[in-house]
């Protein structure tokens, strides 16, 4: 089964996305989210660091939601491009994960926001999925 | 990818019932959670093709909002977008109703501005190529680009709070710039405590910047007038340059959706709010949530109308590199400037009464007929001038607000043309780079910083804006004063 894929949508971009538990279903959303942007931003040769974020939502939909935002407000305010995801922790809707983040070149992500358009995370006999529209 | 979408298999055109000529409505009955019908001005190829995506489950959708008057709307340029539909109208009566942030969308008061110039394109053709690269050179594009302006918090509150007006302290705008935009430039209840620190930092570098998507700036031709005189009053003349910058309130405005949307989700319960669609959230307007985010997206719209009008110096600028003195007239002046995604407090008449609504217009236009007080006195006996950008590389035009806006769509019109084709499908079709030339061996000069994003943006993927435009002169929500072709297209 493939973690994500395209799906269509006439004015933004969507993706349909899964995962064995809720940490892999958020790793696979920020790559299908990066995937969705190839003309955006790519690393430099600069070094890379490890960030160490912590981003809470009031349920699963909205953790994912923020937790892509997240990685975007990354991208546009500091110009980093996150290499690698690992969620060390999830807990009530709260999570901590360290990136593996390194600077950008001159291009920009093409996606605004991570809206909560008809999102819900589905059970299914292989994990979780969920579909999830960006604005562009 | 999925055939169809569950929702899109339970509405069909059986469930839509012609109310009038281009008017179609689905019942109230047609679900039980909705307040009142739902109301679509199309044409009916216009109405099939809405009928193939979710766009007008989307619009039954919004009429389920605590609050909305007489019927959601929407206009013949509807597409799918998420929570509205693209070209959606709403209102809801104040002070019970609701404000909904994803009724306005992330990009508040995305809106178009309209130049024109005394100078013909014959005369302007030569020097074409330099400007368009002084133009892509001065006005910078992408998501998260950055301008030349680097502002202090308080210079960033200014801009909040003053919108056009501070431009014009700086020597950036006239002031016949700001009697010729949509509130004069500046939304009234502006409150930039309630905007995040993140919010300001996406925007703190980013006026004068022209964003990515849809987004654009166009040289255009003025190719046909159908009203000479009013087109002769707004400045518009046959054959003549005229330019448009469409784009909104950048980073910032992004960030102020998100931060409602988000809370909302939490605080939409706590008023016992029930929605079809989460991305739809919203409180009351009198609630102290529905003002802290009518307060933010004030700050959203007049960092917008700010954003514009910097865009318009830099582009007055790069003609004035370019021609002068090499010809005369090429000065140019303000038709109008409009928002296309915003919440309004207006003043409407319903079944003979004056009421005081919320109006979220998604991807649709103000269009205020003659006699309106909000607008300049050198335009009250015309009408508001409404600006409808068409696809990349086909006819803009110009209309003006009537009457009958008024009357049916609390002063609504269309804003565009409206996709019917996603961008992943756009890109197969055609590279960005033969799109350009394609574009090019029919006289229009296409400079862009993507051309991934450049082919998403193909005429194909769009209805036929003109198509679009004569359903609302038709109905007489907006009547035809002039027509624009492009001659060169700057893209973000």
């Amino acid at each position: 089964m493939l973690s994500f894929e395209e799906i269509d949508h006439t004015a933004d971009r969507a993706f349909r996305v899964a995962g064995c538990d809720m940490a892999a279903l958020l790793e696979n959303a920020a790559r299908a989210m990066q995937a969705l942007d190839r003309d955006g931003p790519r690393p430099t040769a600069e070094p890379s660091t490890t960030r160490a974020i912590e981003v809470e939502g009031v349920d699963g939909e909205s953790l994912l939601v923020n937790w892509l935002n997240e990685i975007l407000y990354l991208e546009q305010v500091y110009h980093l491009v996150c290499e690698s995801f690992h969620i060390d922790e999830i807990k009530n809707h709260h999570l901590r994960a360290r990136l593996e983040t390194r600077e950008c070149d001159g291009s920009y992500t093409h996606i605004k926001a991570v809206t909560f358009h008809n999102l819900k995370i589905r059970e299914t006999s292989d994990g979780l999925e969920a579909e999830v529209v960006v604005d562009v | 990818m999925y055939s169809v979408p569950v929702e899109t298999a339970m509405l069909s055109k059986e469930h839509v019932e012609r109310v009038a000529e281009h008017v179609w409505e689905i019942p109230k009955t047609f679900r039980d959670d909705m307040r009142v019908p739902a109301r679509l001005y199309a044409d009916e190829d216009l109405l099939d093709e809405a009928l193939l995506d979710n766009s007008v489950v989307q619009l039954v959708n919004t009429a389920t909002l605590p609050g909305v008057m007489r019927y959601a709307i929407a206009m013949p340029d509807i597409h799918q977008g998420y929570g509205f539909p693209i070209g959606g109208v709403v209102a809801t009566r104040l002070p019970e109703g609701v404000i909904s942030p994803g009724g306005v969308g992330y990009d508040i008061n995305c809106g178009v501005r309209l130049l024109v110039s005394l100078a013909s394109v014959k005369e302007v053709k030569p020097y074409l190529e330099d400007i368009a690269s002084r133009l892509y050179a001065n006005c910078p594009s992408g998501v998260g680009s950055h301008g030349q302006l680097r502002l202090t918090n308080t210079e960033l509150d200014r801009v909040l709070h003053e919108g056009s007006r501070w431009m014009l302290d700086q020597g950036y705008a006239s002031r016949d710039d700001l009697d010729r935009t949509e509130e004069f430039g500046r939304i009234p209840g502006a409150d930039a405590v309630f905007v995040s620190d993140r919010a300001r930092e996406r925007g703190r570098n980013q006026l004068g910047t022209l964003g990515a998507g849809n987004h654009f700036i166009e040289v255009d031709r003025v190719a046909e007038v159908y009203d000479q005189p009013t087109a002769a009053r707004l400045g518009i003349h046959s054959s003549n340059v005229a330019v448009q910058i469409h784009c909104g309130s950048r980073g910032l405005g992004h960030q102020i959706c998100e931060d409602y949307v988000s809370r909302f989700q939490k605080t939409a319960r706590d008023y016992c709010i029930e929605l079809p669609d989460r991305e739809l959230v919203c409180a009351p307007f009198d609630s102290e949530d529905g003002q802290e985010y009518f307060r933010a997206m004030a700050c959203a719209a007049n960092f917008a109308f700010a954003n514009r009008q910097l865009l318009a110096h830099l582009i007055r600028q790069s003609f004035q590199e370019v021609l002068a003195g090499k010809i005369k007239d090429f000065e140019l002046s303000q038709v109008y400037d409009i928002a296309h995604n915003m919440a309004k407090i207006e003043e409407h008449e319903i079944n003979g009464r004056s009421v005081r609504v919320c109006v979220h217009r998604k991807g649709a236009t103000r269009a205020f007929g003659p006699g309106s007080s909000v607008l300049p006195d050198d335009l009250r006996d015309l009408g508001q001038p409404v600006l409808i950008p068409g696809s990349m590389g086909t006819a803009s035009y110009v209309l003006i607000g009537t009457t009958e806006a008024m009357r049916q769509t609390f002063g609504s019109t269309c804003h565009g043309a409206g996709r019917v084709m996603s961008r992943a499908k756009a890109k197969k079709m055609m590279r960005g780079t033969e799109l350009r030339e394609q574009l090019r061996s029919r006289g229009i000069l296409i400079c862009a910083g993507s051309m991934s994003g450049l082919a998403e943006e193909a005429p194909a993927a769009y209805k036929d804006v003109s198509r679009v435009v004569e359903v609302v002169h038709s109905l007489g929500i907006g009547r035809k004063i002039a027509k624009l072709e492009p001659v060169a297209v700057i893209k973000g």
